[in-house]
């Protein structure tokens, strides 16, 4: 055996950390009894780990003192502990009731270590899948967090955008008799911005996609098409192309990916000069 | 006036078995916050942790016959008796048990609340070695020297390589070691 990857290995640790099973246990027993390196290494480790219980040390109350010396006087059975324990003598107990009741020990014994065998079992196989259920948890919070924080940061600067006064405001109404529509651009023309609020827009059919104009000197310049979620959704866009000039907004009902010119114009609104 | 005695770990393994009041009175004025101390740092109910220092006196009183010092100082033998009773009450209540994995995490995710527990309560020294621990490595240790975790529980818990858990655990105590011997 190499002591020193053994020593290295921080196995010793573990024992003295009292974090191996009962067979590990024993074999570094065994280890150390071989070979005495080991057994100084052991040493130096518990000392440290023994002044690490000095300098976490706190006095027990006084009254303690008395009651834990009545404890080891008496005779008490160490699985009492609980309540407070007073020093009260025991008759001595006739030979074959003492017999009767060692056998009632150990089956009292033996019942205790198979439910408290079964209760560890239980409880760590539950700590687990709690375990795994917090982890899970943590990352789809971490998830959604990021998410809101998107959110957050898109939603200020619309916000910064409509609030500047610079931005000017242009409500497109329907076209379409008995058709309730509606959308607003928020226009800044200093930063060159638009964002489009879909306030209220019918999903368009299927294989159709609305898309954004703007008239400039009567001629229609496309701003792209809009997202079908964002009209299911009422949102907000930015609009992705810079505006240097305009009349009117329109939103006109094009095939899916859009068109060159406007074909069947939804809603429009003029920007008040 | 009382004499001040001193005792070889020899004589005290003697008083132990004698059972003797005056060598009670000894190891207990010794002994009983390092044990009570460790304890509370397992199970953190005040009266829980009266309850196991008691019972953990009872045992080392039963059991000093056991004691091989060739396996190690009394004084390590005994802070290991006070420490697996405490983890032992630990983990035979169920509530406790929940209490555990609280802690487990807490020390998983929660290092920076600790560092502050810590600091408001522990000594000048203490709080140094903390803050010479890296957090990885005082996770390990606490959770095994404190809360009873077995090198497999750990690993798992948190998500670390059994290989690795044992060499942080080296480095860990290598860090006390140099501590205590500057």
């Amino acid at each position: 055996m190499n002591v020193k990857e053994y020593i290295e290995s921080g196995i010793l640790e573990a024992y003295a950390l009292g974090a191996l099973s009962e067979q590990e246990r024993a074999q570094v027993e065994a280890d150390i009894a071989m070979y005495p390196e080991l057994a100084d290494e052991l040493t130096a480790i518990e000392q440290s780990l023994a002044q690490l219980a000095n300098e976490h040390a706190q006095k027990p109350p006084a009254f303690l003192q008395d009651q834990i010396w009545n404890a080891i006087d008496g005779g008490i059975d160490d699985t009492s502990g609980g309540t407070p324990t007073r020093n009260i003598p025991v008759s001595p107990q006739a030979p074959q009731s003492a017999a009767r009741q060692v056998s009632w020990v150990r089956a009292a014994m033996w019942a205790a270590i198979l439910v408290s065998v079964a209760t560890n079992f239980i409880l760590l196989s539950q700590r687990n899948e709690t375990r795994e259920q917090f982890t899970a948890k943590v990352d789809s919070m971490a998830i959604q967090q990021q998410q809101l924080t998107d959110i957050v940061v898109s939603v200020r600067a619309e916000r910064d955008m409509i609030a500047d006064p610079a931005t000017i405001k242009v409500e497109m109404g329907s076209l379409k008799e008995g058709k309730t529509m509606s959308s607003t651009i928020f226009w800044n023309k200093e930063k060159n911005e638009a964002y489009l609020a879909l306030n209220n827009m019918p999903a368009a059919p299927e294989g159709k996609q609305y898309q954004l104009w703007i008239l400039q000197d009567g001629t229609p310049v496309s701003m792209g098409v809009i997202p079908d979620e964002m009209v299911v959704e009422k949102g907000m866009m930015k609009v992705n192309a810079s505006i240097p000039n305009g009349q009117a907004f329109a939103i006109s009902l094009e095939q899916d990916g859009g068109s060159e010119t406007p074909t069947d114009v939804q809603i429009l609104g003029a920007v008040s000069s | 006036m009382p004499i001040q005695t001193t005792y070889t770990e020899q004589e005290l393994i003697a008083l132990l078995q004698q059972k003797s009041r005056e060598g009670f009175n000894y190891v207990y004025k010794q002994y009983s916050a390092a044990l009570f101390g460790i304890i509370k740092k397992v199970v953190a109910d005040e009266n829980t942790a009266q309850d196991v220092l008691q019972e953990a006196f009872v045992k080392i009183y039963k059991n000093v016959e056991k004691y091989d010092a060739t396996k190690g100082r009394l004084y390590t033998w005994m802070l290991n008796i006070a420490r697996n009773t405490a983890i032992d009450k630990l983990r035979s209540k169920g509530e406790v048990m929940q209490g555990k994995i609280q802690k487990g995490d807490d020390i998983v995710y929660g290092s920076e609340h600790e560092q502050q527990t810590e600091q408001a309560t522990d000594t000048i020294g203490l709080r140094k070695i903390v803050d010479e621990l890296d957090p990885q490595y005082k996770t390990i240790v606490e959770l095994a020297y404190f809360k009873g975790f077995t090198l497999n529980e750990i690993a798992k818990s948190t998500e670390t390589p059994l290989g690795t858990v044992k060499t942080r655990m080296r480095k860990a105590i290598n860090v006390l070691r140099k501590h205590y011997s500057s």
